[in-house]
């Protein structure tokens, strides 16, 4: 369960520091990035299930950018929002744009490893979820081609026993000739009773 | 979970019967507890058969709707079975579209097809994008796109085009998904282009179709499973009148008519099967 990869994003070397020990303390792989520049260039590269960025960054990749950016790499990717208490209403609009969640500093680890289980379990309840369509959807392509098969070919032996019905009720021919046409129709289609 | 005792689960089961046609096995008493129990607690039913004096003498019907909402299965995916669309694409459309087209240029093609259990819509906007994709003249064309469902819920649903990225995850490409949809968060919503090609409305197939009109191709994929067997007699019976001579039949591809509707005979195409009526 704990085998998940995290990106930590925060310019401050203190607070990255602290995050990548305990992190790490708890068995999870960490991964770190400088900035927001930083996290772009990692986060196509990596496989990333976390995302722990900070809201306010230098430059023009801020929490909310790297946000964006690991969406569009995958809808899969967590990202949770560390921000100061002033910039809570920024953290909610990010949530609405797909945050998992949001953590005001100073940070609460106690809190951070409770909504780093919780993403945890949802994704593996995912994978679960994703292996068991899986092999339903096995099942129901095998399912499929047999009962396909059955139906053409039940149709087909139906038709053919209108057929032999035609010609056996034909009075017009005589009853030799119609057992041997039904005979012959039979033997040409044989193929149909393997 | 509230529990739920024989006596009630054959009233209930009959009651879901009655009002959606749906048969559900009475051995699988957790089928009932876990879509009904949380029904019953919201609306201070202490046990089931509270829970359906209430919603059947209920007059807003809310409850009643609440239990079909719970009660149908809305698992379906966009491009659910790679089959029925490519059989749509590369031969259900294209002979369609032959035998449609009207001698004279001016008149345009007419074309209906019909998704009789929409679900949350992903077939038939799976439906629209194909179409969109394989007429680049679309306004030649009148075509007129429906998707039915019994559950007001699922109706509501697909008519939003909103998806979660549970629902998107598997079957749709990466290249239809950002040319057809808008991201917003966690969240997928169909463009307008595709949204404006389809309708939905909800319909119980168990009662007769009123005003649908005939149709060139049906989808009735996965939702017979849930009937009796007299009950799928007469749906597929209805659905026979209700397409086109030369129209189209798709069911489920683990689903059969034998023994069900004898006026369909099936043809297959590659790996798929369709309908068509003697």
């Amino acid at each position: 369960m704990r085998n998940m990869t995290i990106l930590v994003v925060d310019d401050d070397p203190v607070i990255r520091r602290m995050l990548e020990k305990r992190l790490e303390k708890e068995g999870y792989e960490v991964l770190i990035a400088e900035d927001g520049y930083q996290a772009r260039k990692i986060l196509p590269q990596q496989h990333i299930d976390v995302v722990l960025t900070d809201l306010m960054m230098p430059g023009s990749i801020g929490g909310i950018e790297v946000l964006d950016i690991a969406k569009k790499i995958s809808q899969n990717i967590e990202v949770i929002l560390i921000t100061a208490h002033s910039s809570v209403d920024t953290a909610v609009e990010a949530m609405k744009k797909g945050a998992a969640d949001y953590l005001e500093k100073p940070i609460n680890f106690d809190e951070l490893f409770l909504r780093l289980e919780k993403i945890a379990n949802v994704q593996s309840i995912m994978r679960n979820a994703l292996d068991l369509s899986q092999a339903m959807d096995t099942t129901e392509s095998a399912a499929a081609l047999t009962i396909q098969n059955l139906e053409i070919r039940t149709a087909e032996l139906q038709s053919r026993i209108e057929s032999i019905e035609a010609i056996l009720r034909d009075e017009q021919n005589p009853a030799y000739d119609r057992i041997y046409k039904v005979l012959d129709l039979l033997s040409q289609k044989n193929d149909l009773l393997i | 979970m509230l529990k739920i005792s024989p006596d009630e689960l054959k009233l209930v089961a009959q009651y879901i019967h009655d009002i959606s046609g749906i048969f559900l096995d009475q051995s699988k008493s957790y089928l009932f507890e876990t879509r009904l129990g949380s029904i019953a607690t919201e609306h201070g039913c202490n046990t089931y058969k509270e829970l359906y004096q209430k919603a059947k003498t209920e007059p807003s019907k809310i409850i009643e709707r609440k239990i079909i909402d719970a009660i149908s299965t809305n698992e379906t995916l966009f491009f659910r079975d790679k089959g029925p669309f490519e059989l749509l694409q590369h031969k259900l459309l294209p002979e369609l579209i032959d035998a449609r087209t009207p001698a004279s240029p001016a008149l345009k093609t007419n074309l209906k097809i019909w998704s009789a259990a929409s679900s949350t819509g992903q077939e038939l906007y799976s439906i629209a994008i194909i179409i969109k994709e394989m007429l680049p003249n679309i306004s030649k064309y009148t075509i007129k796109l429906l998707g039915t469902d019994i559950s007001d819920g699922a109706v509501a649903q697909a008519s939003r085009g909103k998806y979660n990225k549970f629902e998107m995850e598997r079957g749709l490409p990466g290249d239809k998904l950002q040319r057809y949809f808008t991201m917003f968060g966690d969240s997928w919503t169909i463009k307008d282009e595709i949204r404006a090609m389809v309708q939905f409305r909800k319909l119980n197939l168990m009662l007769p179709f009123v005003g649908l009109g005939k149709f060139d191709i049906i989808f009735c994929r996965n939702v017979a499973i849930y009937f009796t067997l007299p009950d799928r007699q007469k749906l597929f019976n209805k659905i026979a009148d209700s397409l086109a001579d030369d129209g189209y039949l798709i069911i489920g591809s683990t689903e059969s008519l034998t023994g069900i509707c004898p006026r369909f005979i099936p043809k297959r195409h590659l790996r798929s099967i369709f309908y068509q009526k003697k």
